[in-house]
């Protein structure tokens, strides 16, 4: 077992629900609550890491981020680093690729807060954000939740974003995914199996939980 | 749910330094992008580097030709070993490396197939033509010529057999040389055309049977190396050091010639 | 208009067409009434903050709410409205007192838990504190909605067809409570609703809306009794509506004559409508006498008509009766009379009886083609 690599994935696994708690919840709520020009648009593209192959995603970040030209060349030049080929870049990659496993199911949780209870609160003399705080967040929490854990079992999953954009670069972008192919190719057959094993597991785990959750969400808004 | 405040406090300090601790320690070991088929020879070389000059090092192992594209675009790689000398001089002409880098070893090619496989292995590549006419033979790997000097090696040595029209449709392609050694060693493919250091690696012992084919029949692969642009003293020391000895006696034993 | 507690008015053509002038004092219970897609609930939303009217000005208590002419629009929570929602929009993941709770903002949160269980005292709910809304039934829902409503300290109290979803018997008795605490609540209330033996009970005044339009305001048995048109009449679930044309106008005897179906009818002195031009005429239930068998009347004079019973339903202590008018027959006029008259009189179906329409009660109306005459 490769417990750097193992601690690299969680870490990426948490700082990218660092960034995507906040992004789901506003993007989500948003979704579900207002109607306006271009939505299908913003829909699909946020919806485009579903089907897109994460080698094309891979692609693109490679491609904008090169520090040779364009938008890699400034950011060099104005922050010294890079997007790629290192832990920050495998973090934006990321978000990106996680976005629809974070914002659809929160975009639900917030659409099942009938209107009028969002209503009701305001008439209570709430501002906006005591409703958020006080009513949809408390209301949305087990979507949200679920779509935070759901993003933390793909991020630690992800591997073809992973070797096209951070490469194989131990403790810096040899996560365990990456970790458990470099071990096939070492013919380290015990290690690949022992990673792949705990991996499965885990996977279980999460599924169960996040069918647990929604099925408790059910019971409460009854 | 709900948490108290100071839990809510010492969370979130807990993840300002999960954030901030990758970003810290991984800064000061430097990282070499090495060519897979140099993994085994690399780790001894490595430990004995450590050894003695308290030094550590992280490797990159791939292809060459895709290491040489993640150095193009920027990798943080401050040494570079190639399987061949091409990518090296590629490397030079764009200034991404001090100079044109040195050949420490040479790779040999080998066959290689799984211990109980019945397939012959002759340096003339006989056994292959005879079981690709019986029909025997449905798969056989070898690395990607595309970014894998040994694919290319591999490839000539066919061409030159009068083979690799009749291979071709029967080729599995590795992303790199020992993805290629994986599949045959594994019996996913009956057969590899790889790095003969790769085949003496101590995982496989006892699980295939290989032999070395003579560089005759391929291009010679100059393993180079070359230090890239920022590079840092760590990685100047390591430079030497393959040329030096003690790690040529550990190449020697990978079988690699030595020039 | 200053003695009004709120003063409402909506213009606009689209997207729903609005044109609501409204006002309503301190105390008193306002119904806005009308069919659904009228677009009450929409003026509801609008006085509460929920709906952006286009034109609009809204005062409440010398706040102004809204006033599209300076371009001033309050959000809901600026404003203090109570507002009972259709389905009562209680917080599902808040005990009964936390949910009240939510409303009382204006004071320290030691005293919010004493204010929240006096209020619940007020709508009889002791001791369902603790419980959450889903544990609630209908009626008692209702009142913790009310309940919280309050809370607020509200400038006006908002009702949406608050007893649309509970069943008769827990509705009766929502309706008395609601009466009973109106005594204690010194602030307009504007209550939605489409069952207008509703809006008769509770309300002092109502207002008809239809396709976004205010008909008519006034108290209900007055508006039920003196609809300004047809439209109005049908709208108030007036049975008897007929078209006749105008004879004469004898300002002398104070009475206006019609001809309706060949008959010559006697109403009350109506001398805005022009000579020999059609009209719409009603008459309700209560000004129509039945010629009883037993003991002739001096009433039986008035506009005699004989008829035979085509319909005849028992309900509440009512007999409802449908007469078919001899002469024409096409033409039945309906009536309700006491259970027990009926009995006397051995009324039932295919009886033959005679009615008398009571001038006083034929109310006239601006001529409009009926759909069909009763």
């Amino acid at each position: 077992m490769d417990w750097q690599a193992l601690a690299l994935s969680v870490k990426l696994s948490f700082v990218t629900l660092l960034f995507l708690l906040p992004i789901g919840i506003l993007l989500g709520r948003w979704l579900a609550y207002r109607q306006f020009w271009g939505k299908s648009l913003l829909q699909t593209l946020l919806a485009l890491p579903l089907v897109l192959p994460p080698t094309v995603l891979g692609y693109y970040l490679l491609v904008a981020f090169s520090p040779n030209q364009g938008l890699g060349l400034w950011l060099v030049n104005t922050f010294g680093t890079t997007l790629i080929f290192n832990f920050q870049g495998l973090v934006f990659a990321s978000i990106i690729f996680n976005l629809p496993f974070a914002i659809h199911p929160m975009q639900r949780a917030f659409a099942a807060i009938p209107r009028e209870i969002r209503e009701a609160a305001a008439c209570c003399g709430m501002r906006p954000s005591l409703v958020l705080w006080k009513i949809e967040l408390p209301l949305a929490w087990p979507g949200i939740v679920s779509a935070m854990v759901m993003c933390f079992a793909h991020t630690l999953g992800e591997f073809g974003i992973v070797l096209m954009v951070g490469g194989n670069i131990p403790f810096e972008t040899q996560t365990i995914a990456i970790a458990i192919y470099d071990r096939v190719q070492s013919f380290d057959d015990h290690a690949a199996a022992v990673m792949s094993f705990s991996l499965l597991l885990f996977s279980m785990l999460t599924i169960s939980f996040t069918y647990w959750l929604s099925a408790r969400s059910e019971r409460t808004h009854d | 749910m709900k948490f108290s405040v100071s839990t809510k406090r010492l969370a979130v300090r807990y993840l300002l330094l999960l954030f901030f601790t990758p970003i810290l320690s991984a800064a000061e070991i430097p990282v070499i992008a090495a060519a897979s088929n140099l993994k085994f020879a690399l780790e001894e070389i490595t430990t004995a580097f450590h050894q003695e000059t308290r030094k550590s090092l992280r490797i990159s192992y791939s292809s060459s030709g895709n290491l040489t594209r993640q150095i193009q675009q920027g990798g943080p790689f401050e040494l570079f070993l190639s399987a061949n000398a091409h990518y090296v001089e590629q490397l030079y002409q764009q200034h991404k490396t001090l100079d044109r880098g040195q050949v420490f070893a040479l790779g040999r090619l080998a066959l290689l197939t799984p211990i109980d496989s019945s397939l012959k292995l002759d340096v003339q590549l006989n056994g292959l033509k005879q079981a690709l006419q019986s029909r025997q033979l449905q798969r056989i790997a070898i690395a990607n010529p595309k970014h894998a000097p040994f694919g290319i090696a591999a490839r000539e040595a066919l061409q030159k057999q009068q083979l690799w029209h009749a291979i071709l449709p029967h080729l599995i392609l590795g992303e790199n040389v020992a993805q290629a050694t994986q599949f045959a060693s594994s019996g996913a493919a009956q057969v590899g055309l790889v790095s003969y250091s790769l085949a003496l690696a101590p995982a496989l012992k006892n699980r295939v049977r290989y032999l070395l084919i003579p560089s005759s029949l391929h291009q010679p692969l100059q393993q180079t190396a070359v230090l890239l642009n920022n590079a840092g003293d760590t990685a100047n020391l390591f430079f030497h050091y393959l040329q030096q000895e003690k790690a040529r006696g550990i190449l020697a034993r990978h079988g690699y010639t030595l020039p | 208009m200053t003695d009004s507690a709120i003063q409402i008015t909506l213009q606009q053509t689209a997207p729903i067409p609005l044109s609501v002038q409204l006002n309503c004092k301190s105390g008193e219970l306002l119904a806005l009434v009308g069919p659904s897609g009228s677009g009450k609930t929409t003026v509801l939303r609008a006085i509460a903050g929920l709906y952006q009217a286009q034109n609009a000005q809204i005062i409440c208590q010398g706040e102004t709410w809204q006033n599209s002419a300076q371009n001033l629009f309050l959000a809901p929570h600026q404003r203090h409205v109570g507002l009972v929602f259709q389905n009562y929009a209680l917080f599902p993941h808040m005990t009964v007192l936390k949910n009240i709770q939510q409303a009382i903002t204006h004071l320290p949160k030691q005293q919010r838990q004493a204010q929240a269980l006096e209020l619940l005292k007020k709508v009889h709910l002791e001791g369902l504190e603790q419980r959450y809304p889903k544990n609630l039934s209908g009626g008692q829902q209702q009142r913790v909605a009310v309940a919280r409503a309050l809370a607020r300290q509200p400038k006006v109290l908002l009702l949406d067809e608050p007893f649309s979803a509970v069943d008769q018997v827990t509705r009766r008795k929502l309706y008395r409570e609601l009466l009973a605490l109106r005594e204690s609540l010194a602030m307009p209330m504007i209550l939605v609703t489409h069952d207008l033996e509703e809006s008769t009970l509770l309300a002092d005044r109502i207002a008809l809306l239809h396709k976004g339009e205010i008909l008519q305001t006034g108290a209900p048995e007055w508006v039920a009794a003196h609809p300004k048109s047809a439209t109005i009449a049908r709208l108030m679930d007036q049975q008897n509506l007929f078209t006749a044309q105008v004879v004469a106008h004898d300002q002398e005897n104070q009475k206006t004559h019609l001809r309706w179906r060949g008959m010559l009818i006697e109403a009350a002195y109506q001398a805005q409508f022009p000579l020999n031009k059609p009209v719409c005429w009603m008459i309700q239930s209560a000004n129509i006498l039945l010629h009883r068998r037993d003991r002739p009347s001096n009433g039986n004079k008035e506009n005699p008509l004989q008829g035979q019973i085509t319909e005849y339903m028992e309900s509440s202590g009512l007999a409802h009766l449908r007469v078919q008018v001899d002469k024409q027959l096409d033409t039945t006029i309906t009536i309700n009379v006491p259970l027990h008259v009926a009995k006397r009189n051995a009324l039932g179906l295919h009886e033959k009886i005679g009615i008398s329409l009571l001038s006083e009660g034929i109310h006239l109306m601006p001529y409009q083609a009926l759909r069909s005459e009763s």
